[in-house]
């Protein structure tokens, strides 16, 4: 256990040096920063003061050793944009993202997992038939087109919910929140239920399969025929085998969430970090491009470490295996 | 024959849908179980040992169905029960042991769960007196260390303690019948004798009658009073375990014996020393099903389905039967 628990932790952060090592190429091989971050004046004093902060006089290996040493200070370097600290401009943007990731996560339970045991216990009721007619909407659409669809109903014609940004956001120190006022929440719902469609889709239907799956297994007769009722039979006896599988799934998706945001963060320009990262993509902005990518993908490798870590607390079937 | 059956079982039929037809997997089967009394059910693979067993608590799935027949419990009539009944009689008078402990257990609940959920449902019990018969039925399946054995989950065991367990759930609220639908089939052969004799043992204990369905003639010679023969969704023999190995009367009963070792008690090959092949339930025969294979046969064989007469104590549908052989 103990050994499989460092493997991974090994694994984890040579992949995060590897993404590391593909964005600092990013940087030091496209976009030429002394001609972007110096002012066309500039003294020779001021290019050879830059270019050691960004420590162009270094050779390549030393530079991402330098770089990857920045990262792990918090040293982010800086935007060719704005000249900003990427860092603080990531540190600014985080909570959108974070909150926006949150609530999509919640309709996703709240909404889908109900959802989902409804299609599987009673496959055959019109409801059940409604959910997974829609639900096809959820894989087949595209995220943007169901954006500007809710858009079109809920905001252009009902006039429920803005369309864009977050509302008022409240201060708490560090992190700006635009879950304590009205606004922000009727703010939020959309852009949440957009990102969600995708999951919540996966969800009713891996749910369903499960369901019907287990519902169909000999443990389950075996329950029946021990005269157990119904009630019991589906709700405790189907449905832990069931959920266990999909909620890991589920964990597996945050980092999809966060990769999807892009898109729907721009449909409702969402001031989050999907928002930078395309703001950064038009203007060719590679460190913070870059920084981006290895965001994502740290909080990728992470969410997997984590849910992979914590399978065996989960199912007792994985504890002797892995012990 | 006998007085009061305990579970009767009468012109029970049984069909599978298939692409909107009804293919008859169980035709016409008849036989009763007497209080205390051991019932042994052997036919080949696919004969409709295990759709008989399940139709009689209403456990078929679709695409199976029952599609006539009666059944009482005591004179309760199963058949015409609502589902809620229903859920009375499955675990509280009949018991259910299925064939394979691996898959037989909720993978992730503990034993000592499953064991109580289903005592809790039949019989009105504290917790502690829930915890207290949990823990005696665990030793009394004949395993050690039984609070151990009620927090682990099912993976935790191997697979006797496991079909230990399972028998330990089909009994724990004290059915008058337990159908065993070959519950050893699936163990190792040194693991089936220890499974058997505990079977052996509880049941004396607790008189519960049993229908043990298996394909194992050694099995039935050891454990059943007497023993139901099925062929092609039919019941084609029944008659006291002694009578039937003594002296068959339909040919495919003859043939089984022929082909499995004197009936010792000590276990039996299964091999059919039979040509051909049991047809399946899309391809009957007309006439009697076992005609194509059966050396007696005669013309009449083609074309008349044998009904199921009495024949000396006990009962074969065949139109000519081999005759009664004495005791050598
Ligand atoms: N779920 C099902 N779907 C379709 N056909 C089935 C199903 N269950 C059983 N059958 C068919 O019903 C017939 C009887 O099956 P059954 O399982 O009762 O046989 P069995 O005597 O128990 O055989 P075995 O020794 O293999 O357990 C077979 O022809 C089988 O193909
Ligand atoms: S009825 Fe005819 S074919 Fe069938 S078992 Fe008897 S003798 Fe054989
Ligand atoms: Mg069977």
């Amino acid at each position: 256990m103990i050994l499989h628990f460092v493997e991974r932790v090994l694994q984890t952060i040579l992949v995060l040096l590897v993404i590391s090592f593909v964005a600092f190429m990013l940087i030091s091989t496209l976009g030429d920063p002394l001609g972007v971050l110096l002012p066309p004046d500039a003294t020779i004093a001021e290019r050879n003061a830059l270019i050691a902060r960004l420590n162009l006089d270094q050779p390549l290996l030393q530079r991402f050793w330098s770089f990857v040493m920045g990262i792990l200070q918090g040293d982010f370097g800086l935007s060719y944009r704005t000249q900003q600290d990427v860092g603080a401009m990531i540190a600014e943007r985080l909570p959108a993202t974070v909150e926006l990731a949150f609530v999509s996560l919640l309709i996703t339970i709240v909404l889908a997992i109900p959802a989902g045991i409804l299609c599987g216990v009673k496959p055959k009721t019109l409801v059940s038939r409604a959910i997974m007619l829609v639900s096809i909407a959820g894989i087949t659409l595209p995220n943007f087109v169901i954006g500007i669809l809710l858009i079109a109903v809920f905001s252009v014609h009902l006039g429920w919910f803005p369309s864009f940004g977050r509302g008022t956001v409240v201060e708490l120190g560090n992190w700006t929140t635009g879950l304590l006022t009205v606004s922000g929440w009727q703010a939020i719902i959309l852009p949440a239920f957009t990102l969600a469609s995708f999951q919540m889709t996966f969800v009713i239907r891996m749910l369903r399969t499960q369901l019907m799956e287990v519902g169909h297994s000999e443990h389950i007769r075996f329950a029946r025929a021990r005269g157990l009722s119904e009630t019991r039979v589906w709700f405790v006896y189907a449905i832990r085998n069931a959920l266990l599988p999909t909620v890991t799934m589920l964990g597996l998706q945050l980092g999809n969430i966060i990769a999807f945001s892009v898109v729907t963060e721009s449909v409702f320009a969402w001031p989050g970090l999907g928002s930078l990262f395309l703001q950064s993509v038009q203007s060719a902005d590679i460190p913070v491009i870059a920084i981006y990518l290895i965001f994502v993908g740290a909080v990728y490798m992470l969410i997997n470490l984590a849910v992979e870590l914590s399978y065996p607390l989960i199912d007792p079937r994985l504890k002797r295996r892995s012990a | 024959m006998m007085e009061q059956p305990l579970l009767s079982v009468r012109h029970l039929s049984i069909g599978l849908s298939r692409q909107g037809t009804q293919l008859p997997v169980l035709n016409d089967v008849s036989f009763d179980v007497a209080p205390g009394e051991v019932l042994g059910v052997v036919g080949e693979s696919g004969a409709g040992k295990s759709v008989a067993g399940a139709a009689i608590i209403d456990l078929l799935v679709p695409p199976l169905r029952r599609t006539a027949g009666e059944i009482a419990l005591r004179g309760d009539r199963l058949d015409l029960m609502s589902p809620r009944q229903m859920h009375r009689v499955r675990g509280k008078r009949v018991g259910f042991i299925f064939q394979d402990p691996m898959t037989s257990l909720n993978p992730v609940l503990s034993i000592g769960k499953q064991l109580k959920d289903t005592m809790r449902t039949h019989l009105r019990l504290g917790s502690s007196e829930l915890h207290g018969r949990a823990l005696d039925w665990v030793t009394r399946v004949g395993l050690p260390n039984p609070e151990r054995i009620l927090k682990a989950a099912p993976h935790e065991l191997s697979g006797g303690q496991r079909q230990r367990i399972v028998i330990a759930l089909a009994l724990c609220a004290e059915p008058e019948i337990v159908i065993a639908d070959e519950p050893t089939t699936a163990l190792d052969v040194s693991v089936q004798a220890q499974m058997l004799d505990l079977m052996r043992l509880l049941h004396k204990e607790t008189g519960t009658a049993m229908v043990l369905i298996t394909h194992d003639l050694g099995v039935v010679a050891k454990m059943a009073d007497r023993v139901a023969v099925f062929y092609a969704g039919r019941l084609i023999e029944i008659a006291s375990t002694r009578a039937l190995f003594q002296s068959p009367r339909h040919p495919y009963t003859a043939g089984l014996i022929g082909a499995t070792p004197a009936p010792d008690g000590q276990g039996g090959m299964q091999v059919v020393a039979i040509p051909g092949a049991m047809p399946g339930v899309d391809a009957l025969p007309p006439g009697c099903a076992f005609h194509p294979r059966c050396p007696r046969a005669q013309a009449d064989c083609r074309t008349v389905v044998p009904p199921l007469v009495v024949l000396g104590t006990g009962e074969a549908a065949c139109l000519h039967p081999l005759p009664e052989r004495t005791a050598a």
